[in-house]
C-alpha cells in the first residue's frame, strides 16, 4: 500500500518554479531515497510532503486519501515525521524537552523515551543540557529521535549524514536500518549514493526540480555510471 | 525605605506589562502598540466590576479574564491576517487598535476620572524598619512576585511553556510535531492581554483611571523590553527591576532627571548592546 505520495506537484518559490510535475510515493515499510545535487529540489519535495510548502497544482495523498489541504500539524498527527536538513533542534529546550515535545501528539507505537535513549545512549547523558549545546552528530541523533517519538508510519530524513564523521555515519546507518526493520518507512534525501546504496529499496534521482530517473537499487547498480553523471557537481 | 518599596512595586507592575509585551513579540513577531490600551482596559473593567459587585477582589480576578478573552478575539479576527505581511502593517494595525479601544472606552465610561478604592483590609499603613509603608504597596509587591514566579513556572516547567518556547523559536518545526501553532499564537496573545489587564486592575487603586494611562506606561514597557532584549522574558524581569528602581530613586532625589535617566538607559542600550543588556544565547520564550 502506498503510504504517502505526491501526484504531479508544481511548487513555486515566489515566481521561480522549484518542482515540475513531481510524482513519487513511499510504500509501507519501505526505504526510498531521493538523490540529486545541491539545489535539485529534494528538500522542497520533503517540505511539500510534510506540508511546509504548498503545491500550486497537484495532490498529496495519504493511504490513497487526498490530504492536499491539510496543514503540517495535521499531517504530523496522521503519522508523518520530519527530520530537517539543518536539524532544527529547539535551542531553548533541553535535550529531554526536545524529545518530550514530540510525545505530546499522543500517537501510540513502539518508540518511547527509554527506547530512544537505548538507541542513542549519548542523548541520555546529555538529557538536561540545552539542545543547541550538542555536537553535530548528537544533534542529528536528537533530530531523528524527536521524529521517532511521534511514532510515525513514515520518517522523512533530509541529508541525515551530511558533514558527519564516518564513525557517526555508520552509527546512524545502523540506527536507520533498525528503525526500518521495526516497520517504519523511511524517505531518505542524500546528495550521493553512499548511504542510499546501503539502505534503500527504491531510488529517485532528482535534477532541476523534476524526477529524472527512478527504479530499484538493483536497477541503479546497473545504470550507475549514468546516474552518477546526473548527480555529480 | 519607602523608596525601595515604591521602586519594587513599580518594578513588578512594569514586569507584568513588559512580560506580556515580550512574550507576544517572541511568539508572534509583532510589537503590540495596543498593549497599553489593554492595560487601561483592565483598569476600567475592574472599576466596572467594583461598581457592580463592590468587591475589589472580583475585579482583580475577572477583569484580566475578560480582557484576555478580548485579546484572543483581536488575535483571531485581526492580527492573524497580518503575520505574513510587512512589519509596518502590524504596527499600523496595533496602532489602530489603540484608537478603537480608546474611543470605545470614551463611549462606555466617558471622559471623567474613575477611582477604585483601596480594598479595606489593605488601607492601614504598616510600620517597617521605622517607616510607615502603605500596606497596599506591599500587597502589590507580593502579588507581583507571585504572578512572576507563576509565569516562570508556567514557561519553564509546564507542558504549555515547553510548547510556547518551541513554537517561538521555530514555528514550522513545531508544526511538524503536531502542534497547532495558530492556537498557540492566540493563546499567547490572550496571556499577554491577561497580564496587561492584571497590571491595570492592580494599579487601579493607586492612580486615577483615565484615557491616557496606557500611553505613559507603555513607553516605560518598551524601554524595559528593549533593555531586557526583545522576546527575552528573563531579561524583562531584570530590566523591570533596573528601571523601576531607577525611577523610584530618581523621583525621590532628582525628580527632574527621571525621564532623562530613563531614556539615557534606553539610548545607551540601543547604541552599545542592541540585543539587550540581559541577552544570552537562545531565547527563553
Amino acid at each position: 500500500m502506498t503510504l504517502l505520495a505526491l501526484e504531479s506537484c508544481d511548487v513555486f518559490y515566489d515566481k521561480a518554479q522549484a518542482l515540475h510535475k513531481v510524482s513519487l510515493g513511499v510504500e509501507a515499510n519501505e526505504v526510498v531515497s531521493l538523490i540529486g545535487r545541491n539545489g535539485a529540489g529534494k528538500s522542497t519535495i520533503l517540505k511539500t510532503l510534510i506540508g511546509l510548502n504548498r503545491a500550486a497544482s497537484g495532490r498529496r495523498l495519504w493511504k490513497g486519501d487526498d490530504v492536499t489541504a491539510l496543514r503540517a500539524d495535521q499531517l504530523g498527527r496522521l503519522g508523518i515525521a520530519y527530520v530537517p536538513e539543518d536539524r532544527r533542534i529547539f535551542p531553548n529546550l533541553s535535550v529531554e524537552e526536545n524529545l518530550r515535545i514530540a510525545t505530546l501528539m499522543g500517537r501510540q507505537g513502539g518508540w518511547n523515551l527509554a527506547r530512544v535513549y537505548d538507541l542513542f545512549p549519548v542523548l541520555r547523558e546529555r538529557s538536561a543540557q540545552p539542545g543547541d549545546t550538542l555536537s553535530g552528530g548528537e544533534q542529528q541523533m536528537l533530530a531523528i529521535s524527536r521524529g521517532l517519538l511521534t511514532n510515525p508510519e513514515v520518517l522523512l530524513l533530509d541529508e541525515p549524514t551530511e558533514g558527519l564523521a564516518p564513525l557517526i555515519v555508520d552509527q546512524l546507518v545502523e540506527a536507520m536500518r533498525l528503525i526500518n526493520a521495526e516497520g517504519m518507512a523511511l524517505l531518505l534525501v542524500e546528495q550521493n549514493l553512499r548511504v542510499p546504496m546501503k539502505l534503500a529499496h527504491r531510488q529517485y534521482v532528482i535534477d532541476h526540480g523534476a524526477i529524472r530517473w527512478s527504479g530499484t537499487t538493483a536497477d541503479l547498480q546497473v545504470n550507475r555510471a549514468e546516474i552518477e553523471k546526473l548527480i555529480s557537481v | 525605605m519607602s523608596t525601595l518599596i515604591i521602586g519594587l512595586s513599580l518594578s513588578f507592575l512594569l514586569f507584568l506589562l513588559s512580560a506580556g509585551l515580550t512574550l507576544i513579540f517572541g511568539m508572534l513577531g509583532v510589537i503590540n502598540f495596543a498593549h497599553g490600551a489593554l492595560y487601561m482596559l483592565g483598569a476600567y473593567v475592574s472599576y466596572q466590576i467594583v461598581q457592580i459587585t463592590g468587591s475589589f477582589w472580583l475585579g482583580l480576578l475577572f477583569a484580566p479574564l475578560i480582557v484576555a478573552a478580548l485579546g484572543a478575539l483581536i488575535e483571531i479576527v485581526a492580527l492573524k491576517r497580518v503575520y505574513s505581511r510587512d512589519h509596518i502593517f502590524q504596527l499600523l494595525l496595533t496602532f489602530g487598535l489603540i484608537l478603537v479601544i480608546d474611543d470605545a472606552t470614551k463611549l462606555i465610561w466617558g471622559f471623567d476620572y474613575k477611582q477604585v478604592p483601596t480594598p479595606e483590609m489593605l488601607t492601614a499603613p504598616v510600620a517597617l524598619f521605622g517607616s510607615q509603608i502603605p500596606s497596599y504597596r506591599l500587597f502589590v509587591i507580593a502579588f507581583g512576585a507571585l504572578v512572576s514566579l507563576g509565569l516562570f513556572l508556567l514557561l519553564d516547567r509546564s507542558k504549555w511553556g515547553m510548547i510556547i518556547r518551541a513554537a517561538s523559536s521555530d514555528a514550522d518545526m513545531a508544526r511538524t510535531l503536531g502542534i497547532d501553532v495558530n492556537q498557540v499564537r492566540t493563546g499567547v496573545f490572550a496571556l499577554g492581554s491577561f497580564l496587561a489587564a492584571l497590571g491595570g486592575a492592580i494599579t487601579a487603586p493607586l492612580v486615577p483611571i483615565e484615557l491616557g494611562m496606557g500611553f505613559s506606561v507603555i513607553i516605560d514597557c518598551f524601554v524595559v523590553v528593549i533593555i531586557g532584549g526583545l522576546g527575552n522574558i528573563r531579561g524583562a524581569i531584570f530590566a523591570s527591576l533596573l528601571l523601576g528602581m531607577t525611577r523610584a530613586v530618581g523621583f525621590t532625589y532628582a525628580t527632574e532627571w527621571v525621564e532623562l535617566l530613563t531614556f539615557a538607559l534606553l539610548i545607551g542600550t540601543l547604541m552599545f548592546r542592541p540585543e539587550g543588556l540581559f541577552s544570552y544565547k537562545g531565547r527563553s520564550a
